[in-house]
């Protein structure tokens, strides 16, 4: 049987943070945000449009990716080029905004499909993965991966960190015993490039920070 | 979402974040809810009438406003520069280095600690009378306060944003009851102006000190109003006015319940009655004219109160121990959380271990829940803040002479310089005076070890600083940063991943 394809970063990181048959997300509205709008700097940096110097968004190349929520990203970020930390970037991200992004990018793609739930207070629009084989699938790979002593490719590196940075690894990677998880950390450090790094050590700042603050 | 709306000059960036962030009332609100008025008015001032013996209250609580207010000039201006603003160990460590730092970071623990096992202790002493009354069964108080530590416990592991809301509902209604009750109580039959509670004399007099610690107890919560130092929509405005504003609420509210209190009583007669009725008092002597079933009203919220309180302080904590585990001072696993909600879980379930030991200690020894837990509780853990903020009032100080900044010379120096030599007093004043604060003999034990202990406490903690310095560069770096410390390299899962093997290199090679 054919293996799911491998999806971008944040579509990945989407599934993982759901319950692969409900659709529940594992995170809090907060943290998911933050981990997503990462995510999506993240495939900006992968695609080679954006680099992270010291604290700022560079636009390097300002060709459409080919995708929609990535393209109008990268719009955003040539537009107020120079006037926000990748910190803010974050932030802004994290109101909804990566959320829906990602969301209108996995039901197009006919990963998730929209449920609308009838109740007393109105209707409920909810998300549920078309298969909770695919959705499962990112989190599987990851693990399947560090336990047979494969390399993991820079963009599931990015999902990996991003799944420690949000906590997601309490339910995902709990699997992995000491051994694994040294493989995988001994990844990051050799093979996971410096400004990635960065960012995902941004999220994880800023996941913390949400919770210092209570919004988390 | 945004593809297509082109808005030139304006940042769709800052506007989004902007109305994401808090106001004014959204920063009062949550600071008055760790305060819990009805707590210190109906709780911590007949009990401290009982104690001590003294009537100064009301102006106790206008000066320790006024001395806090001058300190939080340089404190809010700090919070401006210094991630992790919420925690006094962070301006103490930036400010006076990280050794005593990480003592602040263990004294305050301990200090919030007491303040949170004096609640249960309170709402075990009060409940006990109550449902005595309401239901006609005598339920002993350890029982009531382990049903309070239960579901503490519970929330704790849970939502936070839920009961925000829930504490905010409560605190309108507690200074509503307590407006109210004042005033009824200036209509009682018994009620002549007393010049008692407003005697400046009282300051100078012997006990002020205690009447200053007291009074200080009331306030404890005002400091975390710089948690949002980084969230609110004018960072230079917002913060500072919620904090001048709530500091100016609770003196107000908390001056004129107190003076209504003494006054309906009888200057002359208060202590004794205090004695008799503890914290009955507030509401015996509004019963006259409100009626019972006011009084039973107030009576449900001054438990709720009680609650809400330790569901404040029970927070605070486990957010202190989350930074501190994110940095490694603490045991990383302190720096996880519930991934579903964000609750630090293993610094809350820490807490409620302290908790549980303490009620039931209290229980096997049979010590007494109101005075020896709640109020020796209470003010021990105001002696420890005041130490802490008069420790922080240095550290601005330090800060400020290290570091240039945009800040104006009265932020800088003046207010900080002025509210350090206050702090000085009020600390010796409240070191000299423990034994009266507690209603103990000068000497005895309880004087000696209240304090002693936060001195042994803050000086552990400054070697085990010293040590982290030698032994472990990398955390030591990171000491007072909380979350962002993962940017240097210390912090939750990621960073920790990033930094294990090559431990001392990799601190400083990043940003």
């Amino acid at each position: 049987m054919a293996l799911p394809p491998q999806l971008p970063p944040a579509d990945d990181l989407y599934l993982t943070a759901h319950d692969t048959i409900r659709g529940k997300s594992l995170l809090s509205p907060a943290t998911l945000g933050l981990g997503l709008g990462a995510a999506l700097l993240g495939e900006l940096m992968l695609w080679r449009r954006v680099d992270l110097v010291e604290t700022e968004l560079i636009v390097i190349d300002e060709r459409p990716t080919g995708d929609a929520a990535t393209t109008a990203l990268l719009e955003q970020i040539r537009r107020e080029a120079g006037q926000h930390g990748v910190r803010n970037w974050i932030s802004y991200l994290s109101t909804g905004i990566a959320t829906d992004l990602v969301e209108r990018r996995l039901s197009r793609g006919g990963l998730i499909k929209r449920v609308e739930k009838r109740g007393i207070l109105g209707t409920k629009v909810s998300f549920v993965p078309a298969d909770s084989m695919t959705a499962g699938w990112p989190a599987t790979r990851i693990r399947t991966k560090v336990s047979r002593d494969e390399q993991l490719d820079v963009a599931d590196l990015l999902l990996a960190g991003l799944i420690l940075a949000t906590g997601l690894d309490q339910h995902v990677l709990a699997t992995l015993n000491a051994r694994d998880r040294a493989t995988l950390f001994d990844q990051f450090r050799r093979l996971f490039p410096a400004m990635l790094q960065q960012l995902v050590a941004h999220a994880e700042a800023a996941v913390g920070d949400a919770v210092l603050a209570r919004r988390a | 979402m945004s593809s297509t709306a082109t808005q030139p000059a304006e940042s769709q960036l800052s506007n989004a974040l902007a109305r994401d962030r808090l106001g004014v009332a959204a920063v009062v609100f949550f600071v008055m809810s760790a305060a819990a008025p009805l707590t210190v008015v109906a709780g911590v001032v007949p009990t401290g009438l009982a104690v001590t013996g003294l009537t100064g209250i009301s102006i106790a609580f206008v000066a320790v406003a006024l001395v806090l207010a001058i300190f939080s000039v340089g404190y809010v201006a700090m919070a401006r520069h210094i991630s992790n603003a919420g925690a006094f160990y962070a301006y103490v460590s930036q400010g006076l280095g990280r050794p005593v730092g990480v003592g602040a970071s263990w004294v305050a623990l301990v200090a919030y600690n007491m303040f949170q096992v004096a609640s249960y202790g309170g709402f075990g002493a009060i409940g006990q009378p109550l449902f005595q009354d309401w239901f006609g069964v005598d339920i002993p108080w350890y029982v009531l306060g382990l049903a309070a530590w239960a579901l503490v416990a519970v929330l704790g592991v849970r939502d936070v944003a839920v009961n925000g809301k829930v504490l905010a509902t409560l605190l309108v209604a507690e200074i509503a009851l307590t407006v109210v009750f004042s005033v009824a109580e200036l209509l009682s039959d018994g009620f002549h102006a007393s010049a008692a509670p407003v005697d400046v004399s009282s300051l100078t007099g012997a006990g002020a000190g205690a009447l200053l610690v007291m009074a200080i107890t009331g306030f404890v919560g005002f400091e975390q109003s710089v948690v949002f130092s980084e969230e609110s929509r004018d960072p230079r405005r917002t913060v500072g006015r919620a904090t001048y504003i709530a500091i100016a609420l609770i003196a107000v509210l908390y001056a004129f319940a107190s003076w209504a209190m003494i006054s309906a009583a009888g200057s002359d007669k208060v202590v004794g009655r205090a004695v008799e009725e503890g914290p009955e008092l507030f509401f015996n002597l509004a019963a006259g004219p409100l009626g019972t079933i006011a009084t039973d009203l107030g009576h449900i919220l001054f438990l709720t109160s009680l609650i809400a309180a330790m569901i404040s302080f029970h927070n605070i904590i486990s957010r202190y121990m989350f930074s501190l585990g994110r940095e490694g001072v603490l045991p990383r696993m302190f720096g996880r959380t519930v991934p579903g909600t964000g609750a630090p879980k293993n610094g809350s379930l820490a807490q409620s271990v302290v908790g549980l030991i303490v009620i039931v200690a209290y229980a096997v020894a049979g010590w007494d829940p109101l005075v020896q837990l709640f109020f020796w509780g209470g003010t021990g853990g105001g002696l420890g803040v005041l130490l802490l903020i008069t420790l922080t009032s240095f550290a601005v100080i330090g800060y400020f002479a290290r570091h240039r900044t945009d800040e104006d010379v009265l932020h800088r120096v003046v207010a900080p310089v002025i509210s350090a030599v206050l702090l000085v007093v009020v600390s010796y004043l409240a070191l000299d005076n423990i034994a009266t604060l507690l209603g103990v003999e000068p000497g005895s034990t309880p004087a000696i070890v209240v304090p002693t202990s936060f001195g042994v406490i803050l000086v552990l903690g400054v070697l085990w600083g010293l040590y982290l310095r030698g032994a472990r560069p990398q955390v030591y770096n990171g000491i007072g940063l909380g979350a962002n410390s993962s940017t240097t390299g210390g912090g939750g899962g990621f960073a920790a991943a990033l930094a294990e093997p090559t431990d001392p290199a990799d601190g400083g090679a990043r940003r």
